[in-house]
């Protein structure tokens, strides 16, 4: 299990709350939504895509994890980083990592270190590879500057279902 | 007076039960669906950020909430003959096409099986039987005595996420058929909870309370057997010409008598191991090394090579043709007696 601490909390966290629940302790606002994408084609044969509430989920689908931090504080917040573990059944979809203002890494070992995803390297059957999209366990968005007083950051991935 | 008709017999086998299964076992691992079942239905996968952060120089960290998401059913079925083009001659009846029937959803679901042998394209429409669908209970490959008559809406299949079963499908063929003419059937497996556009929802009609969607199949998968026929069918003709000790051709004692058999197979199918038999006909005395196969001569022993004259019962010319096709074109076995 990739985040075996918080087991108790995240417990009592699912039966109280809808999807998306802000934890307030203080000076962040820290919101993560799940999410997926609904395509529509309207009688003008535009494609209109929206994201919808992750309900109906089933193997290969692709789903949306937003993490939304608002600093509700009256003091900037420096040295800002925002983990999310990729969960399990969920492939990280390459490339589908989006942070303004933040740098992006990856972890292939449980979320022990970080690199950029082109400098990840995996072992597999004894030799050494470059790590894929799938190999990722954590990603990592490391804010550039201060979240200011009634600033906020934004940071997205999607995964596949497997 | 001789027989100039002396028995010929050349015997030939359809393709046998080993190499139909080697066929379907190689179908089967050519054809393993891309997508497997995936995350069992139910399944329910949290997920929370957590943020690290210094406040007027004071780490600190704080997680978000916990995001969930319920893992719903998607149903999706393939269906894949596994028989290789099945030959058969008019009025054959329950001739069986054997096919695998794969839950590729990641629930488990009921599937229901029919068969279509009107088709459009072939040569003609292959009659479905009576009770034209079975499972093939024995694994036999064909259809047999074990096999489980299935009748729809009594005994659909259940099929956990990435589970099979094999299905076989039963036709009759009409009298009218000819040689060579293809007649198509299928076999399809439905979704019993509903099939329809990719992406079509369910809603609550999924394992354990959860929404049914469909996937790429559209929760229907068909596939599509072929019987041709065509029981192989040998032209045999011998022939005998005679030259005397005299220059002559008249068939006195001391003549020698040259038997021409050419063996030719014209239509379509194998004659699997086709081996050719003549025995050495009354009265008359074998030429030692006499028999030659398309003029290559053969020895009179068993070794290697494609023939010998057997003298273990009555002296009889042995040829073994191997598998005999159209392709091969005319066989031509010669062979030498004089007459006693």
């Amino acid at each position: 299990m990739k985040i075996p601490h918080l087991y108790g909390f995240a417990f009592l966290l699912f039966f109280s709350a809808a999807n998306a629940i802000s934890q307030e302790q203080g000076h962040l606002n820290v919101t993560t939504l799940v999410q997926m994408e609904e395509v529509s084609v309207g009688d003008d044969g535009d494609r209109q895509t929206r994201l919808i509430p992750a309900d109906t989920v089933v193997p290969g689908d692709v789903v949306i994890y937003t993490t939304t931090v608002e600093n509700i504080s009256d003091e900037g917040a420096d040295n800002v980083v925002v983990t999310s573990p990729v969960p399990e059944h969920l492939s990280y979809v390459g490339g589908s990592a989006f942070a303004p203002g933040m740098a992006i890494e990856f972890s292939v070992d449980g979320g022990a270190s970080y690199a950029a995803a082109d400098a990840l390297m995996v072992d597999e059957d004894g030799q050494t590879r470059a790590a894929s999209a799938e190999d990722f366990t954590h990603i990592r968005f490391v804010m550039q500057g201060e979240l200011a007083a009634g600033a906020q950051g934004i940071a997205r991935f999607s995964a596949r279902l497997d | 007076m001789l027989d100039k008709t002396a028995q010929s017999a050349v015997r030939g086998h359809r393709p046998g039960r080993i190499s139909r299964l080697v066929s379907a076992l190689l179908m089967m691992a050519l054809s393993s669906p891309a997508l497997s079942a995936g995350t069992a239905v139910g399944t329910v996968i949290n997920n929370m950020a957590q943020v690290n952060f210094e406040i007027a120089g004071t780490p600190t960290s704080q997680n978000s909430n916990v995001s969930s998401i319920t893992v719903q059913e998607r149903i999706d079925v393939v269906v894949v003959l596994q028989s290789p083009q099945v030959q058969v001659a008019a009025n054959d009846t329950d001739r069986a096409l054997l096919f695998t029937v794969t839950n590729t959803g990641n629930g488990t679901e009921t599937f229901q099986l029919t068969i279509n042998s009107i088709i459009g394209g072939d040569d003609f429409d292959p009659v479905p039987s009576t009770t034209p669908i079975y499972f093939d209970s024995d694994s036999s490959g064909d259809f047999s005595v074990g096999d489980t008559a299935y009748a729809l809406g009594v005994n659909d299949p259940l099929l956990a996420a990435d589970a099979s079963v094999d299905v076989l499908i039963l036709n009759d063929i009409p009298g009218f058929v000819v040689n060579g003419q293809i007649g198509r059937s299928e076999l399809t497996a439905n979704s019993a909870t509903g099939t329809g556009a990719p992406g079509d929802t369910f809603v609550g009609q999924g394992d354990a309370g959860t929404d049914a969607v469909l996937g790429g199949t559209g929760g229907t998968g068909t596939d599509t057997g072929e019987y041709i026929v065509g029981d192989v069918q040998i032209n045999i003709l011998k022939s005998v010409s005679v030259l005397n000790q005299f220059g002559g051709t008249e068939p006195i004692p001391g003549a020698t008598l040259t038997y021409t058999v050419t063996v030719e197979v014209t239509n379509a199918g194998t004659a699997t191991n086709a081996t050719f038999n003549d025995p050495i006909p009354a009265d008359t005395t074998y030429v030692p090394g006499s028999i030659t196969l398309n003029t290559l001569a053969l020895t009179d022993v068993i070794d290697l090579d494609a023939g010998e004259l057997d003298t273990s019962g009555a002296p009889t010319v042995v040829v073994r043709l191997g598998n005999l096709t159209q392709a091969d074109g005319v066989q031509t076995v010669v062979f030498q007696v004089t007459i006693d």
